[in-house]
């Protein structure tokens, strides 16, 4: 294999993996967010219906579960891929152009990866882990 | 410069994209709103990762968001999520391309499956958030 072809099939290995996240992290913002929205950000605060974590007890027994867990993380942070790039494009598209540059990719998917490492850090250290 | 070798220049006439220009438009708003759509929800999501760090308060300092800027945040931030969800799913039906018994799926089969999806996604997330708080 020539160094070409190599380097050709190792960019288009890292497009599949963006790409797969950008369209999942659409489809978790599409199919999860806004149920999410309406009940603990509009029917919760407005004591309309009970929700899981206008009580202490409840919330945490809720956050303890391992599965718990690993649903918010998909939650929160895959649609950050999904959010990183649209803006970064939204930027281009009123004319800034420093927005397409290597740094600002840096900036905004480097963000990405953030939120997902600060989610991992607060569902891990916020309540321990239970399977009662 | 001299005047002289300022004339002889090439003029440049560099084209600029006006502010405004997706005002001009119905379509090119609605493109910039959709695109827009992912700003309130980022926003919404750190939110609720906020919300989730106050359960390390401890349940004496527990005291859950409830505030109407909260309310008022989280309505407009439902209408742009609603219209990613629609603009995002109805996508599908271009996208994505499926043969059954070799034949294709009509894209309007698939739209309907993936709101079909919202739906019953939404019921679940909805019944467990409400069901665990009791």
């Amino acid at each position: 294999m020539s160094t070409e072809t190599r380097q050709r099939r190792s960019v288009a290995y890292a497009h599949l993996i963006y790409w797969f996240l950008f369209a999942q992290g659409g489809v978790v913002a599409a199919v999860l967010v806004p149920a999410h929205v309406l009940i603990q950000g509009i029917l919760g605060p407005l004591g309309i219906v009970p929700v899981v974590d206008r009580h202490y007890d409840t919330w945490v027994a809720m956050l303890g579960n391992p599965i718990v867990k690993l649903y918010l993380l998909v939650l929160i942070a895959v649609p950050f891929f999904h959010i990183a790039h649209r803006v970064r494009y939204l930027l281009t598209d009123f004319g800034i152009k420093a927005a397409k540059s290597l740094p600002a990719q840096v900036v905004f998917y480097g963000g990405a990866v953030l939120v997902t490492l600060v989610t991992i850090w607060v569902l891990l250290t916020t309540v321990p882990i239970s399977l009662g | 410069m001299t005047a002289e070798a300022k004339a002889a220049a090439p003029r440049e006439y560099p084209w600029r994209i006006p502010a405004n220009w997706w005002l001009r438009n119905r379509h090119y708003f609605l493109y910039i709103a959709r695109e827009f759509t992912v700003v309130p929800i980022a926003l919404w999501l750190l939110w609720l990762l906020v919300e989730i760090k106050r359960a390390g308060d401890g349940r004496a300092h527990y005291a859950p968001h409830g505030s109407t800027a909260l309310v008022v945040f989280s309505v407009i931030t439902l209408l742009f999520a609603l219209y990613h969800s629609y603009t995002f799913l109805s996508l599908a039906g271009v996208i994505i391309h499926v043969k059954v018994l070799d034949r294709p799926v009509p894209s309007r089969v698939i739209v309907l499956a993936q709101f079909a999806l919202w739906a019953v996604a939404s019921v679940v997330v909805g019944f467990a958030l409400i069901w665990f708080a009791r």
